[in-house]
């Protein structure tokens, strides 16, 4: 008997200060991390009274302020850099291997790690006070190649997005199978503007990919999803210019946008699309870019192969896009272009568009890095 | 064997759904270091060295960028993929910068071997030794890397 009573006071007397400690970090909690209410300035002008203690990234969410951030606040994507010119206090620890030297100097800070503990002036690109967060459905998933999907997504609440061609949006993954936090990533918006209560998107598997691998596997129609945006500043510039795109694969999804955009603006200026693929397998909505020739008064789809197999039966264009696109320039008198893709990509299509007469300032791209 | 709390932080970084969707580490239960410790073990018996590993992988992978995406030939009997998309991936060792989504397919037509990896896979094998876990879905095995990328002990 003697050693069981032993073991219930022992059991009871850990509960008891388990249960003591547990209400002390409750007491703490609420009375020094409670740093009352605090006034964050944002580009000296909108003003947000704030309760302090949350970070500055999850404080502004809280003001419907949203700051690009792929991680969710866990300190590893280093996307969430605020411009703070006044009550941030050190640069922490967790911060330092995100900011470089020079943004240091200029009051950079990485707003998931930065607590609000006093008033605070910040200072944001004015573009993010555009962007919502936007509860929403799966409203069809369509496959466009074996590794290529088309999510279309109705809007819930609110329930009409503003957005100008070009831009793109962070998907919200949610914690699932190996995940325990949601992340969110960036996809091009393919639809266009004109449609005002659902938005498309083209997600391209990645293997070992969060959230790629988490719309292609698990993703349903009618499943809840979570985005914000619009984010970027890649778009069609107002211009007379002629305009040449170059974009392969999930890299169309801008150009779509920019091309619908066109027709529902009746704009009519001559546009060149070149798009790149290995095999016939690898084009898509061909069928779509036919029709927007035909709605187009000067619009030409010109994909190119690089691998066409002997079964594709390909009469079109052949060869790297670089040298497909070299073959069609003319010269670069009163040409724009718009470029879509992987670093590489771009840049080796950047030297074939200035090597044609195209000034670099007239070069647009959304580099996929 | 006990390990420093940096290199149990990079090991929490390292699990499914922190960075990426099955992480680094697959069924490996052991500590880091010790995963460091053998893989070392076995590029210092192939007489290589991380850095060279890397170096090679690099090579091939800034060749095989030539094709902007699409299979280019590499002398002399490599085909090699590089093909990029969207966003970056940290380092899970903590330290500042992203990496590139980026991965490179090389297919050794000699012997009909292929070996995918990323450029995140090259800085955690140039700079950290670090092939993933046993068993791991995307581990690099010293010795298959240096098989199929052809990496031998004379190349300095």
């Amino acid at each position: 008997m003697f050693p069981f009573t032993t073991l219930l006071i022992s059991i009871g007397a850990v509960a008891g200060i388990s249960t003591f400690l547990a209400v002390l970090m409750v007491i703490a909690d609420a009375t020094i991390a409670n740093y009352g209410e605090v006034t964050i300035t944002a580009n000296k002008e909108k003003k947000y009274v704030v309760r302090g203690g949350s970070s500055l990234l999850s404080t502004l969410m809280s003001q419907e302020v949203f700051i690009p951030s792929a991680c969710g606040g866990r300190g590893s994507c280093g996307l969430c850099k605020v411009k703070v010119l006044e009550g941030a206090g050190q640069v922490l620890p967790t911060e330092l291997p995100w900011l470089s030297d020079e943004e240091r100097e200029q009051n950079v800070r990485l707003s998931c790690q930065l607590k609000v503990k006093n008033d605070m002036e910040i200072e944001i690109p004015e573009e993010l006070f555009s962007v919502k967060q936007f509860s929403a459905r799966v409203a069809s998933i369509r496959d466009l190649t074996h590794d290529i999907k088309e999510l279309t997504i109705k809007l819930a609440e609110p329930s009409a997005i503003e957005f100008t061609a070009g831009k793109f949006i962070q998907l919200q993954t949610p914690a699932y199978e190996l995940t325990d936090e949601p992340v969110y990533r960036a996809y091009s918006l393919s639809s266009s503007p004109s449609v005002k209560d659902q938005v498309e998107v083209e997600i391209r598997r990645v293997p070992n990919g969060i959230c790629t691998t988490y719309v292609h596997d698990y993703l349903k129609e009618g499943d809840e999803i979570i985005f914000n945006g619009p984010y970027g500043d890649f778009y069609l510039r107002d211009t007379e210019r002629d305009v040449v795109c170059i974009a392969g694969g999930s890299g169309m999804a801008p150009i779509k946008s920019i091309l619908l955009d066109m027709v529902e603006k009746g704009i009519n200026r001559k546009v060149r699309y070149f798009f790149g693929a290995v095999t016939k397998r690898d084009l898509f909505l061909v069928d779509e870019m036919k029709e927007l020739e035909g709605k187009l008064p000067d619009f030409k789809y010109i994909p190119a192969l690089s691998g066409p197999l002997p079964e594709d039966d390909w009469n079109g264009e052949t060869g790297l896009i670089t040298d497909v696109l070299d073959r069609h320039l003319d010269s670069g008198d009163n040409l724009e272009a718009y470029l879509c893709g992987s670093p590489g990509m771009i840049d080796a299509c950047v030297k074939v568009l200035t090597a044609n007469g195209v000034p670099e300032e007239l070069i647009f791209y959304d580099k996929f890095a | 064997m006990k390990q420093s709390p940096e290199l149990s932080i990079a090991q929490t970084n390292m699990r499914p759904g922190v960075i990426t969707l099955y992480g680094f580490l697959g069924p490996d239960d052991r500590n880091l270091i010790d995963m460091l410790i053998d893989d070392d073990g076995d590029v210092k018996r192939l007489g290589l060295t991380h850095e060279q590993i890397g170096r090679r992988m690099e090579e091939l992978r800034n060749q095989g960028a030539k094709g902007l995406g699409e299979y280019i030939k590499v002398a002399p009997h490599f085909q090699v993929r590089v093909e990029t998309v969207r966003g970056k991936l940290p380092c899970p060792f903590g330290e500042p910068g992203l990496h590139r989504k980026t991965n490179t397919q090389v297919l050794n037509e000699a012997s009909g071997r292929e070996v995918v990896y990323s450029d995140l896979q090259i800085h955690l094998i140039a700079e950290h030794g670090f092939y993933q876990g046993r068993k791991s879905r995307f581990r690099l095995n010293p010795a298959d890397l240096a098989e199929v990328l052809e990496i031998t002990a004379e190349e300095e």
